[in-house]
């Protein structure tokens, strides 16, 4: 886990592939992004607080706590802080949570991997101008 | 019930007293009288040449036993009178029947026939009932008491006509006492127009079963009117407290749901007789009709018709019943139960086929788009963090090398699947094969700082040969993969693994050589997951967040290929679990010289 205080653009990012996390990490901060990774979702949910972050970069197929559920326990805490959320698996096998769940928890962006760091740049800089 | 009936017309006879009625076109007469009664039957039968007659399952054996009769059948065989004869053949009076069947020309059989007539080309005559202490006594006379004799033409023909109806439904004596000899007995077959007796019926029905009970309800609301009814407390009860084996089909929607689920949860340790297989409402690969089918020890069947399936009443529903003792009927009521059922496990195998599989595209896209973001992602950071190259490059490396592995895998399972995986067999040392995996898994191990320790147990074993002849590839990579997922299972807490190999001799114990090998892993791990226990073996089985669930499917493949099996068992201390495989020993002969060539 690297920390970050400032509070510019920060992004909270957990991804239980190591290698996704750090290279994403890297790619953020190339283009200004302060970032925090985690490769655990319960140690950054017990890292987190209101305000910390502007941005969630969340995995969804995560070992004992899903991305989904980390948000929802995060949004408990910290009612606005926007979220991304980044997956490896088929599109149809979260069809049900895009439909139904997404527009509940106000989730407007679901990136799919493999993506460019560039494209990704551009995905969450977007999500953090709307 | 010929020869009976003749005799009674002798008696009436006699006796004096009589109806008469007179007619121009006949005489229609009530007579008593034994003497008189046997003496017109005599006249009867010679003034005959061809005789229909119809007589109850006490009629053969008087017939037989008693003297008068006798001398009667003799007569008539003697004579060549051609003689039709109906009556209902049991098992206890087949003997008689088969008697019988020496003086007739031919024997049918009805199922229950009460009637006791015979008819000639111009003459009718019909008997009473017998008295009983004449019948015991085996004696003639006073054996019927009344008479009815007519001539009349439009009663002759009538008559004849009803003899004819019955020959035409009867069976032939010869294939009826084959039934009963072979302990087949056909029963018959009803149909019931009167809702309230087909109630009645059903309910009676249910609770007279000793063994099974099998029901088909079409649809939700047969299921709630059966309930409403009380059926279902009576299956209930006959399951539980008579073990009778119930098995129910139905469809089933939520309230259907909660009421199986309240019958099981009162007292499940009783219930084990009592199964109920949902149909799904929105199949369409399984329909059924509106008719509810109820079979009983698979000696009795009910199907029911329904008219208004909407009626909440259970008589306001339903038409017509058709009741059957019969057992061809039967058994295929049994048979379209069985058919059913079938169909509901195969159609639910189908849908967890298909569910595994698109499980299987989902496990199989995350796991290739995993690495593979992981190589785009350095490769694109690569050109920008020249101080981070060489850990970029291992990163790079790793991914490449999983999507390798999956790729691997998903080769083998489609060549496994095809029956093309092909095995390089050659002869070769097991001991010596796991020794160098064990060591470069140590290495690895203490490379990786894993929290997991590797051990070799039972080191005499280990030095001694077992010659396998495999494909030494496959051996290896069926070996890595026990061995990669006892480290990945234990790794979290940190844990031990043990690998033992030893020698087995047949069963029969016959022989002092082994005739295979048994490689058994053991780990102090998490165990196996009881959800995925029953099918470890088979594609797509995982509950890890990293896998495909191929690798045991795989290794099964590999064994079962060499001849040989593989098994798993959680440790019985709880802790982790211990797979095993077991391979087929190449000849004896070179197992001994090895063993010798190695030993100390």
């Amino acid at each position: 886990m690297i920390n970050n205080q400032k509070k510019n653009n920060r992004i909270l990012l957990v991804d239980n592939e190591i290698d996704i996390s750090s290279a994403f990490k890297i790619g953020l901060e190339d283009n200004g992004f302060e970032v925090d990774a985690f490769d655990k979702p319960d140690a950054a949910l017990s890292y987190f607080n209101q305000g910390m972050y502007d941005l969630l970069l969340l995995d969804i197929k995560m070992p004992k706590m899903n991305g989904i559920e980390f948000y929802k326990r995060m949004k408990e805490i910290d009612e606005k802080v926007k979220v991304c959320f980044i997956t490896a698996s088929e599109i149809h096998y979260f069809e049900e949570i895009a439909k139904e769940i997404f527009p509940i928890l106000g989730v407007r962006r679901l990136i799919r991997k493999p993506i460019k760091i560039q494209d990704l740049v551009k995905t969450v800089k977007a999500e953090l101008l709307d | 019930m010929l020869l009976y009936l003749i005799i009674q017309y002798q008696l009436l006879i006699h006796t004096l007293t009589f109806s008469y009625d007179k007619t121009s076109a006949g005489t229609t007469m009530v007579l008593h009288g034994s003497e008189n009664v046997m003496n017109t039957i005599i006249q009867f039968l010679s003034k005959s040449n061809m005789i229909d007659s119809c007589g109850d399952n006490k009629a053969p054996k008087l017939v037989i036993e008693i003297e008068d009769f006798r001398k009667l059948l003799f007569d008539l065989k003697k004579s060549h009178r051609k003689v039709r004869y109906i009556t209902d053949i049991t098992k206890d009076n087949v003997k008689y029947c088969k008697q019988l069947m020496n003086y007739f020309d031919e024997i049918r059989h009805i199922d229950g026939l009460r009637a006791n007539f015979s008819i000639s080309e111009k003459e009718y005559l019909a008997s009473g009932s017998l008295l009983q202490e004449e019948v015991q006594r085996q004696q003639f006379r006073g054996l019927v008491q009344q008479i009815i004799y007519s001539n009349v033409k439009d009663i002759v023909e009538q008559q004849k006509y009803i003899f004819e109806s019955f020959w035409n439904k009867a069976i032939p004596a010869e294939q009826r006492i084959k039934d009963l000899e072979q302990g087949i007995v056909p029963g018959s077959t009803a149909v019931i127009q009167i809702p309230s007796k087909i109630q009645e019926l059903f309910i009676d029905l249910v609770k007279s079963a000793k063994v099974e009970v099998l029901l088909i309800l079409p649809t939700i609301n047969a299921f709630l009117r059966e309930e409403r009814l009380g059926v279902m407390q009576s299956l209930k009860e006959l399951a539980e407290a008579m073990n009778v084996k119930v098995r129910i089909l139905t469809p089933i929607n939520d309230i259907i749901e909660e009421k199986i689920h309240n019958i099981y949860a009162v007292n499940q340790e009783n219930m084990a007789s009592f199964s109920i297989q949902p149909i799904e409402i929105t199949s369409k690969e399984i329909r059924v009709s509106t008719v509810t089918i109820l079979v009983v020890d698979r000696e009795k069947s009910l199907a029911i018709e329904k008219t208004d399936d909407s009626k909440q009443d259970f008589i306001d529903a339903i038409g017509l019943a058709t009741y059957s003792t019969s057992t061809p009927t039967v058994l295929s009521y049994v048979s379209i139960f069985e058919s059913l059922s079938n169909q509901i496990k195969l159609y639910e195998q189908l849908k967890i086929h298909d569910k595994m599989q698109v499980e299987f595209i989902n496990i199989a896209s995350h796991e290739l788009r995993t690495p593979t973001q992981a190589v785009l992602a350095y490769s694109e950071l690569l050109q920008k963090h020249p101080e981070k190259r060489e850990e970029m490059i291992k990163a790079i490396h790793r991914n490449a090398e999983r999507l390798q592995r999956l790729t691997n895998d998903i080769l083998d399972v489609t060549k496994i699947e095809s029956k093309t995986l092909n095995l390089q067999k050659e002869e070769f040392n097991l001991n010596d094969l796991l020794s160098n995996i064990l060591e470069d898994y140590k290495n690895e191990i203490e490379k990786n700082k894993s929290n997991v320790r590797l051990f070799l147990k039972d080191f005499i074993n280990i030095k001694r040969s077992f010659l396998v002849k495999a494909d030494r590839r496959r051996i290896t990579q069926l070996i890595s993969n026990l061995l990669n997922n006892a480290i990945k299972f234990t790794e979290g807490k940190g844990g031990d693994v043990y690998v033992t190999v030893e020698g087995k001799r047949e069963a029969d114990g016959d022989s002092d050589n082994d005739k295979e090998v048994v490689v058994s892993i053991k780990d102090t791990g998490t165990g196996i997951d009881p959800e995925i226990y029953p099918r470890l073996f088979t594609k797509f089985a995982t509950k890890s967040e990293t896998g495909t669930g191929l690798g045991l499917f795989i290794c099964k493949s590999i064994i079962e290929a060499h001849g040989g099996k593989i098994w798993a068992q959680n440790n019985k201390d709880d802790k982790g679990a211990t797979f095993a495989f077991s391979l087929p020993l190449s000849s004896n002969k070179e197992q001994r010289f090895q063993i010798r060539r190695l030993a100390p």
